[in-house]
């Protein structure tokens, strides 16, 4: 198993810029890491999760549905041209990865989301780059290929065959991982703490069991100033809205993210709104995802990546939620 | 329980892509409301079944998800009943014979003829619930040999905001229907013959219904089936016996915008066409 | 893709993100900047759409000259040269003062530089102000009375430091909402809120106390507070006695505020007002947050000294986590302020009265003989075309049709002017009224520089292009310049204008681009090498000893009557911002409210037959708008609340013009109105 510098790294994605959109987490102008291409900014593999969602690349925050031309020729977009590369992936990034796969390909295709999506490469990052060094869980599979950082070089490891042509090319010499290193690190990762999982398992049984008095709710609601950050921030978040504007003679018919934390979300032409009070906006947030989906799905939407606690200005994420429930209602 | 509907029509490539269809006629059924007959193109058939919707489009205006008024049955072609409720269906109405508009679907969950044959119905409606009504109705009149007893229910606010007024006459004369109608009121020096003066939970109590071999189905304004379900009940039907049909803000109408949610249930795949066992305990469904 | 760090164009909170921008050169998203000391990685709901408006098919493209009664596309030599020719035209024929400019609070603090430069140094007005006057002109002319500096004491930081704080005229979570969520989190953090304000907005859930008073008796109530503050020996007497002057005084005009006078005022009750004194006294820090509910009466400046007061005689200025805090509305309206787009200052409050300031404007500028006489401001500009003796009005980025009182007032006003020029980025109700309309950039088009309420100096960045012909405002007020013989408004970037404000405008002295490239600094920032200043007036203040100014309480202009029985106030919504021309283009804003509408009590409601979301029609002496009713108990009884985002029920048809003495802001948030069902 090969393990690589930052700098070998960034030559390998470089080198892969002609076959591929590259996509990687870079250091922009003040200090912001984004999934961004290596003219953006400097590498920054290091430093935890990206704060954007790195879904966004497959299911960006503005997209054409179709267009239609001056001729009134329909205009639909087909598979990207260059196939996209996403390096940044973690762990708890991947599990979103994989369920909106699935939730985008079922029942029905949204082709739009797949056009970026199939022939794509994922590469996953754990290990010890996380926020001030804390360690990242190790993925174990879910990507093409996961980098794992063993506090000097990244150790490579490829998950599909398409990783492990790629990771072929990647030029570090004399590099092999000692014997036991990824041992040691896997240790490492299996004996994280639980405890933000735990908690957000206990509230989910909470709220199925009916635990969850509505008081709360509204307690909960009256904190939220509707700045709809949690969704747009969430990698599991799939909502959009869907509206066509007229530009230079063509018409495109454009989705935008879109959040349930808004009035006019569910709002109906009658006015009738299932939705109509911030409380069963609220409740739906939370309740969706350790809920409604279990019931769906089989399992909890919320992966536990933490973005929403860190983009809620008025500390009502879902941890910070979760935690309040687990507290008063246990 | 999970809950997933398996797509009725082989999948296109492009999901969100409208297909273009022309109008062959406009009429007017109120003020408010406009029946557009379309035909697909090169003589396909829409290939619905009743209480299906498709997403109807005019570019430049949106999209918007309208229920089929008319039974496969009659073949050749499809009908919308669309209020003019705001900017995409205010656009529909000033389109007219020979237009073009864009159909995806039929999408959702339809009133499931083969579940309901040998059945009596009861077939409940209010206001604009009418429009998706019909499509079942149409089917009734066309095939009344699959069914037993057949009672239309409807109520509107005012005579002149009632739908379909002549098929209402039309079914009224129909020996394969019992019908009874009923408007909220009657303004100014109006007079209203066709039925009663009151809500349309009214026409329930008097009714004569054999509680076993019955369905009833129900759709109308989203205030209308609390009180509907109630007297239903007080007749001794069950939960398994009635079906409903939701309105909810649709987008895509394929279960990915996430508009139509009803906690596990999209409206627009598990839906529009519930039983009322599978949505009663959901919040916010009824 | 690309992204580029810029400032959100909304409120004045100053949060930065960035924008995205495809391979196309259109913008396709926004993402927050983690690192930014104020936004943190959030943003607000405008903030996330704030790419949205910028691609809408309606933007403004190309010139536009009326011919024959049209306005017909033009190109932008023929469009420039008409200008200069027409306002040299008016100003030949009626002197100077017979042409006045609208600056504006959307545009960056170099283009309000060149705005009030081309006035005075080209045209040699003074008659140029910009919608500040319509928000904080109260601020700005009480604090500088006061204090000797007229902005926000503060930091956005401050908040969190607070022991108590008092926000009063200020829905913080809707038009400032990052900042409101730093109350929440004070609140939650253990410091005492008080909501002196009679909606029922969000931060009145968390509030210790909830004073929900007549509106219009803001002095009665702060006069109230202070009397207890005296009488039960809660005031910082050291600090009084160090720095401050003129206690006497205040101690004889709220000698009669009695709790149980002030009571009866604010119809409140006296309990209330002790209460309210001892919990702000008795904070170790406590803070004053307000803004328009205070700043936008008759009264708009004695409001805001007594806020001032109210901060001295408890010792609260000077020191984190207290001052007197205004939030300013608009992106840069502190900037268009500082900048000089005001009719009695030049950049950074020099007086034009002042001849030594002048003659140093002379010599900076190479021209002679500028004006020495205080100009016309939004207002009085206003009431001077309508009564003809101002004859022409170039208006940038603004929108006077709605924004201004009285809008048929407003309308008499342009349609009187020999020439009115409009440049925007869309179509408003003033284009419409417009002899040229100019396109312009948008904030995602140009580079330059924002102040945040905060006084914070932050950059504003090029993310795509200007669509069709548009061109950002510096370089349209340059070109006309030079068409006006005048070339010392060459400039090659707005960095180079920015050099040029640094050397005479000594608040902004150290604030050159490279300095300010990844965190901006907050003014006073006299030279190269100061840190900035988070907190004013420490030790001192700007005007020496701070001065207590007591005011009398007066009641509004027009209170309600037999004929007009509600109170209507008008102000914003979360989801739109102003005159709706950029939110009401962002869909899921517009979706959010789409229709105007007006609060109104449920009792009210009740009384005159008025069912939520039916519309109803409310009239003032002004006129009457019809709107959807909603019945809230948010307002009052007795009270009704529109915004004016909207050009179809625009609640500018019924305010009221009259205006303070002192500031010239007009009363938007009392006027008599009538309310019935249609
Ligand atoms: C499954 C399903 C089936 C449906 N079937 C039918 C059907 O068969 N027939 C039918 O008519 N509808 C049907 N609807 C409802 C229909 O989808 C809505 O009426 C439609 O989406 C409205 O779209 P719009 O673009 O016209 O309205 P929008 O523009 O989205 O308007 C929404 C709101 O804005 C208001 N509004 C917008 N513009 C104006 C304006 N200019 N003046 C005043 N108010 C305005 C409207 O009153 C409304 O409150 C169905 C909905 C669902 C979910
Ligand atoms: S309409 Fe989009 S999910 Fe149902």
């Amino acid at each position: 198993m090969k393990r690589a510098t930052t700098e070998q790294l960034r030559t390998f994605f470089a080198s892969l810029q002609t076959e591929f959109d590259v996509y990687v987490p870079v250091k922009l102008h003040d200090g912001t890491r984004v999934l961004g291409s290596l003219s953006e900014g400097p590498l920054a593999l290091e430093g935890g999760k990206i704060p954007q969602k790195p879904t966004s690349v497959f299911f960006p925050q503005f997209d054409k549905v179709f267009v239609v031309d001056e001729q009134s020729k329909f205009q639909m977009a087909g598979p990207v041209a260059k196939p996209i590369m996403v390096v940044g992936f973690t762990a708890q990034d991947l599990d979103c990865l994989e369920f909106i796969d699935k939730f985008f390909s079922e029942n029905y295709r949204d082709d739009i989301y797949f056009n970026k999506r199939d022939g794509s490469v994922v590469v996953g990052v754990s290990g010890r780059c996380g926020k001030d060094g804390e360690f990242m869980k190790i993925a174990g599979g879910k990507c093409d290929i996961e980098l794992i950082y063993d506090g000097e070089r990244f150790v490579v490891q490829a998950y599909t065959d398409k990783g492990r042509q790629l990771s072929e090319r990647l030029v570090a010499p004399d590099s092999e991982a000692p014997a036991g290193l990824m041992d040691a690190l896997s240790r490492e990762s299996d004996a994280l703490p639980t405890d933000d999982e735990d908690t957000i398992d206990k509230a989910s049984d909470l709220i199925r069991a009916g635990k969850v008095p509505e008081d709360f709710w509204d307690d909960i609601a009256s904190r939220c100033i509707a700045c709809t950050s949690c969704n747009l921030a969430c990698p599991t978040c799939t909502c959009f809205e869907v509206y066509d504007r007229k530009q230079n003679g063509k018409m495109v018919r454009q989705r935008i993210w879109d959040s349930c934390q808004l009035d006019g979300f569910m709002r109906e032409a009658s006015g009738h709104n299932p939705s109509g009070r911030q409380m069963q906006r609220t409740h739906r947030r939370i309740h969706h995802k350790l809920a409604a989906d279990v019931e769906r799905w089989g399992h909890k939407t919320c992966m536990v990546c933490g973005r929403c606690d860190d983009v809620c200005p008025t500390e009502i994420g879902m941890k910070s939620v979760c935690k309040m429930i687990v507290e008063r209602f246990s | 329980m999970s809950v997933i509907t398996k797509p009725l029509r082989r999948e296109t490539e492009h999901l969100y892509l409208p297909i273009p269809c022309k109008i062959v006629s406009v009429r007017d059924l109120t003020p408010m409301e406009k029946l557009f007959r379309i035909q697909m193109p090169d003589g396909q058939e829409l290939g619905h079944k009743p209480g299906q919707f498709i997403q109807l489009s005019i570019l430049g205006y949106g999209e918007a998800p309208i229920s089929v008024a008319s039974s496969p049955t009659r073949r050749g072609y499809f009908e919308l009943g669309v209020r003019n409720a705001g900017t995409l269906t205010g656009a529909l109405h000033h389109l007219s014979e020979g237009d073009e508009v864009g159909i995806r679907g039929p999408f959702g969950t339809f009133f499931d003829v083969e579940k309901l044959a040998g059945k009596d119905l009861l077939l409940i409606s209010g206001g604009c619930g009418l429009a998706p009504m019909r499509s079942l109705i149409q089917y009734c009149q066309d095939r009344p040999e699959e069914f037993g007893k057949i009672t239309i229910l409807y109520g509107a606010k005012t005579p002149s905001e009632r739908l379909f007024k002549e098929d209402l006459v039309d079914w009224a004369r129909s020996p394969a229907f019992a019908c009874k109608y009923a408007v909220d009121c009657v303004p100014g020096d109006g007079c209203f013959d066709e039925g009663e003066i009151g809500l349309i939970t009214v026409l329930i109590p008097p009714l004569k219904i054999d509680v076993q071999k019955t369905i009833a189905v129900i759709v109308g304004p989203p205030v209308m089936y609390k009180f509907v379900i109630a007297e239903l009940k007080k007749k001794g039907m069950t939960e398994e016996q009635i079906i409903v049909s939701l309105e909810r803000y649709m987008k895509c109408g394929v279960g990915k915008c996430g508009h139509c949610a009803i906690e596990h249930l999209y409206c627009c795949l598990d839906g529009p066409v519930f039983w009322l066992n599978q949505i009663s305990g959901l919040r916010g469904a009824i | 893709m690309r992204r580029t760090l810029t400032t959100c164009p909304y409120c004045g909170t100053g949060c930065q993100f960035y924008l995205v921008t495809n391979g196309e050169g259109k913008l396709v998203g926004v993402e927050p900047s983690s690192n930014h000391v104020v936004s943190k990685g959030q943003l607000c709901v405008k903030g996330w759409n704030a790419f949205n408006f910028a691609n809408h098919p309606d933007r403004l493209t190309v010139p536009l000259v009326r011919k024959n009664g049209n306005l017909v596309e033009a190109s932008w030599d023929e469009a420039l040269d008409l200008i200069a020719t027409r306002l040299k035209e008016v100003q030949d024929a009626h002197g100077n003062d017979s042409v006045a400019f609208f600056s504006s609070a959307k545009t960056t603090n170099e283009e309000n530089y060149v705005m009030m430069k081309l006035a005075r140094a080209v045209f040699k007005t003074n008659n140029v102000d910009h919608c500040a006057r319509l928000c904080h002109s109260s601020t700005v002319a009480g604090l500088a009375a006061t204090f000797g500096s007229g902005a926000m004491t503060n930091s956005i930081s401050c908040v969190e430091k607070a022991d108590c704080i008092l926000v009063t005229g200020s829905n913080t979570t809707e038009q400032h909402p990052l900042i409101g969520t730093r109350i929440i989190n004070a609140v939650k953090g253990g410091a005492k809120l008080i909501v002196a304000d009679n909606r029922k907005i969000r931060l009145a859930n968390f509030a210790d106390m909830h004073i929900r008073w007549e509106n219009g008796t803001d002095v009665a109530f702060l006069n109230g507070l202070m009397h207890v503050i005296i009488k039960e020996g809660l005031a910082d007497e050291e600090f009084i006695r160090t720095r401050t002057e003129g206690f006497d005084k205040l101690k004889e005009v709220v000698e009669e505020f009695t709790p149980e006078r002030t009571a009866e005022i604010c119809k409140i009750t006296p309990v209330e007002v002790e209460k309210a004194a001892r919990m702000f006294a008795g904070a170790e820090r406590a803070m004053i947050i307000y803004s328009m509910g205070i700043t936008q009466h008759t009264h708009g400046v004695d409001n805001v000294k007594s806020c001032a007061n109210l901060a001295m005689l408890t010792g609260n200025v000077g020191k984190e986590g207290t001052g007197v805090n205004p939030l300013r509305g608009q992106n840069n309206v502190q900037g268009a302020c500082d900048l000089g787009a005001l009719p009695n200052v030049y950049s950074g409050y020099q007086k034009v009265t002042d001849d030594g300031v002048r003659a140093k404007f002379e010599k900076a500028w190479g021209v002679q003989d500028l004006p020495g006489n205080v100009g016309l401001t939004v207002t009085t500009a206003i009431n001077a075309a309508a009564d003809g003796t101002l004859k022409a009005l170039y208006v940038m980025g603004e929108n006077p049709m709605m924004s201004d009182p009285d809008q048929h007032h407003v309308r008499d006003a342009l349609e009187k002017l020999d020439f009115l020029v409009v440049q925007d980025i869309f179509p408003t109700p003033t284009t419409k009224l417009a002899d040229v309309v100019l396109p312009a950039a948008c904030f995602a088009e140009k580079d330059g520089t924002f102040t945040s309420t905060e006084r914070r100096v932050q950059r504003v960045r090029k993310a795509c292009d200007p669509p069709g012909q548009a061109r950002q405002d510096w370089e349209i007020l340059a070109d006309l310049a030079r068409r006006m013989g005048y070339d010392g408004l060459t400039y090659s970037s707005p960095k180079e204008i920015m050099d040029e404000i640094t050397r005479v405008t000594p608040i902004y002295g150290g604030m050159q681009y490279d300095r300010i490239d990844q965190v901006g600094l907050q003014w006073p920032c006299p030279n190269r090498d100061h840190p900035g200043t988070p907190v004013l007036h420490v030790g001192k203040f700007a005007r020496g000893l701070g001065l207590f100014s007591p005011a009398e309480y007066r009641p509004s202009a027009e209170l309600p009557d037999d004929e007009y029985p509600f109170v209507l106030s008008t102000g914003r919504c979360y989801f739109h911002f102003h005159t709706g021309t950029m939110t009401r283009r962002s869909r899921l804003l517009d979706r959010e409210e789409r229709f105007p509408y007006v609060e109104v009590h449920p009792d009210d409601a009740k009384r005159l037959n008025i069912h939520d979301r039916f519309p109803v029609m409310v009239s003032t002496r002004r006129g009457e708008v019809k709107a959807l009713a909603r019945v809230s108990d948010i307002v009052i009884p007795g009270h009704l609340f529109m915004t004016f985002h909207f050009e179809e029920g625009a609640a500018n048809v019924l305010t009221n013009n009259a205006l303070d003495p002192v500031a010239k802001i007009p009363e938007y948030k009392v006027c008599a109105a009538q309310i019935r069902g249609v």
